[in-house]
């Protein structure tokens, strides 16, 4: 089977989305949402989409962003962070962190501090690589998800966002291929 | 005085755009840092020995109070108080080594000036990069008060007050105040004010970062304001003596020099100030009360107050000891600023290693023992206890180690190896070891250096411009 991006793609309406302006609990209310909505689905959803005042995507929040919002952030580890550029290990590094950490014992407070943070602090603006129109093949779409190293993209229509391309999707589709060529031979 | 103004404009642009990649803005820093009038009021002068090569050559820049020795050219620059040293330069036919290689110097090697503006900068040593062995360059590129550039080819970079690249060539980078890099090759970096980087790939990595709050009692810079802090309230209060000497044109020593040592006519020497044999003493180094032992060297900007040096103590360019006592071997590593107080002195211990751009500032008495380095800002004991190491102790580092603010990742052996070969080296090309036939260095090689000077066009279209001026012997 030929698949094109429409056959594959998540539709806008059955994704998690939150407008500028939600909070993160707010975002992952969403997620929870769609995730039951959506049961049946063969694959979590795993992203928010953020929608400005005219309904356009303007931001896309996965779950290493939200993960984001709970490091730390203070003069002493923006610092640590910056070892990097010196040429340090990651082993270095990870010791340095983690005598931070054991200066500052993690509280139930960083979760009450992330979940009243903005989305728009925290989420990613789609780059010019993440869009891909509905009519393009299978094959179009795995290159950008492989060259951008992208876990989904943005399946445009002229010019609207109308659905998100997963990778996991594109996984599904490729492996079904796969196994049909494999059965016909 | 627009030509002067014209200048700055290029060289501003030009150092912005290398610098745009770090979305760095160099104007307002540097702009009014220095007003053109004052690049008109001092001469340009210039040493000549039967031991250095004469080869200068100046176009379309202002030379403003700074000093030349050897091979160097300057094109379309400022250079504001700058002290461009070549007497460490290669010569042709010298075997630079770099790794496995040995490279032969195809001429004598230059220091190449070009579109850059150096306030009150040492340039000095050669290049290290086996890419440039014949120029060391410096183009495109700002440095600010006490920078040292050392053996540090630059091209698109600024240096903050009181920064120090070391043996490494920089590009596209902004080093901050109080900076110190030695790290081999860095492009497109942007070190933040404080850091003292030490780094040889697949060896060692040493790194310090000086807590802000604390130095910026010593330094601080900001745009539109001159640097401040207790550094240059220090510089401040003995401005005046640094006058005298550049007002005079003939000046005799105020104090007997053994003839193994050497006392630069431009130096300050202040009362009940003693000069050991081998000793150097470098132009605009600042003596008072200072005992010398043999085979001392106080290099540029150094300022050694009410201290004893007992011997082949190393002040690098911009160091600074007041009320100290330092034993044998003792290395004080570039811009330190060691402070004890009347009734508190600091004592050293032979063979310590005070690492560059150290800060150790005391109102009681402190002793660091012998073999110990030294790094970041000690104000008592319990500083010395987290910013110090045996030598000994850091040698048996074989992977990580860390101590407060300070990272090591490496060869704790290497490292200390390195440094004690460079201190060696130090005082071997100074003319420490000097014994009475062989073994001269620039303490032996710097005493009859005649001055000459050079002047601007003093009125006109060109005011504050040199003329373009070839010496050659």
């Amino acid at each position: 089977m030929q698949y094109t991006v429409r056959d594959l793609m998540v539709p806008l309406s059955e994704y998690a989305t939150v407008s500028v302006g939600s909070t993160l609990a707010e975002a992952v209310s969403a997620l929870e949402k769609v995730q039951e909505d959506y049961e049946h689905a063969q694959y979590k959803h795993r992203a928010v989409l953020v929608l400005d005042s005219r309904q356009q995507v303007v931001g896309k929040l996965s779950q290493l962003d939200f993960l984001r919002s709970l490091e730390p952030q203070d003069e002493a580890i923006e610092r640590i962070k910056d070892i990097s550029k010196f040429g340090f290990s990651s082993k270095s590094i990870a010791l340095q962190q983690e005598r931070y950490h054991q200066k500052r014992p993690p509280s139930r407070d960083i979760f009450t501090r992330a979940s009243k943070l903005k989305v728009e602090d925290f989420m990613q603006t789609p780059s010019e690589g993440e869009y891909v129109n509905e009519e393009m093949s299978l094959h179009t779409a795995v290159h950008q998800l492989i060259t951008g190293r992208h876990l989904s993209l943005l399946v445009t229509r002229e010019q609207k966002i109308v659905g998100v391309l997963r990778m996991s999707d594109v996984f599904a589709a490729a492996f079904h291929v796969m196994q049909e060529v494999k059965d016909t031979e | 005085m627009k030509a002067i103004e014209r200048l700055l404009d290029r060289i501003i642009q030009r150092t912005n755009i290398n610098l745009r990649e770090l979305g760095y803005d160099v104007s307002p820093l540097v702009r009014k840092l220095i007003p053109p009038s004052q690049m008109t009021k001092f001469y340009a002068f210039y040493g000549i020995s039967p031991y250095h090569a004469l080869n200068l050559q100046f176009k379309h820049c202002n030379l403003s109070g700074s000093y030349f020795l050897g091979k160097c050219s300057v094109t379309n620059s400022l250079l504001y108080k700058s002290d461009i040293r070549g007497d460490e330069l290669k010569k042709k036919a010298d075997v630079f080594r770099y790794q496995d290689l040995e490279i032969q110097v195809d001429e004598d090697e230059e220091i190449e000036i070009e579109d850059s503006f150096l306030i009150k900068t040492l340039v000095h040593n050669f290049s290290h990069d086996p890419e440039t062995l014949e120029k060391f360059f410096i183009r495109d590129t700002i440095a600010s008060h006490y920078a040292n550039i050392h053996g540090s080819p630059s091209d698109g970079c600024f240096l903050g007050p009181f920064a120090t690249a070391d043996l490494t060539t920089i590009r596209d980078c902004l080093v901050g105040t109080f900076s110190y890099i030695q790290a081999g090759e860095v492009s497109h970096l942007k070190i933040d004010p404080g850091t003292v980087w030490v780094r040889s790939s697949d060896t060692f990595n040493f790194l310090y970062r000086h807590p802000l709050e604390r130095l910026n009692s010593y330094i601080h810079f900001t745009a539109g304001s001159t640097p401040g802090g207790i550094f240059i309230d220090f510089l401040e209060d003995r401005k005046k003596d640094f006058q005298k000497v550049f007002d005079v044109l003939k000046l005799e020593p105020s104090v007997p020099v053994p003839s193994s040592a050497s006392l630069d006519r431009f130096a300050v020497i202040k009362p009940r100030t003693r000069i050991g044999e081998n000793v150097l003493v470098s132009q605009r180094a600042y003596l008072q009360n200072a005992w010398l032992g043999k085979g001392v060297n106080a290099q540029e900007q150094s300022y050694i107050v009410n201290s004893r040096l007992e011997g082949n103590d190393i002040t690098a360019h911009g160091a600074k000891i007041i009320e100290a006592d330092l034993e044998k071997d003792v290395f004080v590593g570039f811009n330190s600023f060691l402070r004890g107080r009347p009734r508190s002195r600091l004592t050293i211990g032979k063979e310590s290693i005070i690492m560059p751009h150290t800060i150790i500032d005391i109102r009681r008495p402190l002793t660091i023992p012998p073999g110990h380095l030294v790094w970041g800002l000690v104000t008592d004991e319990r500083d010395l206890k987290g910013n110090s190491i045996a030598l000994k102790e850091f040698a048996r580092v074989d992977t990580r180690f860390s101590m407060g603010d300070m990272i090591f990742e490496g060869s704790g052996t290497e490292f200390v190896k390195a440094f004690q070969e460079r201190i060696h080296h130090i005082l071997e090309a100074n003319g420490a070891f000097f014994n009475g036939r062989s073994k001269k260095g620039h303490a032996q090689q710097n005493q009859n250096i005649s001055f000459n000077t050079i002047q601007p066009y003093p009125h006109g279209e060109k005011e504050g411009l040199y003329p373009t001026i070839i010496i050659r012997p």
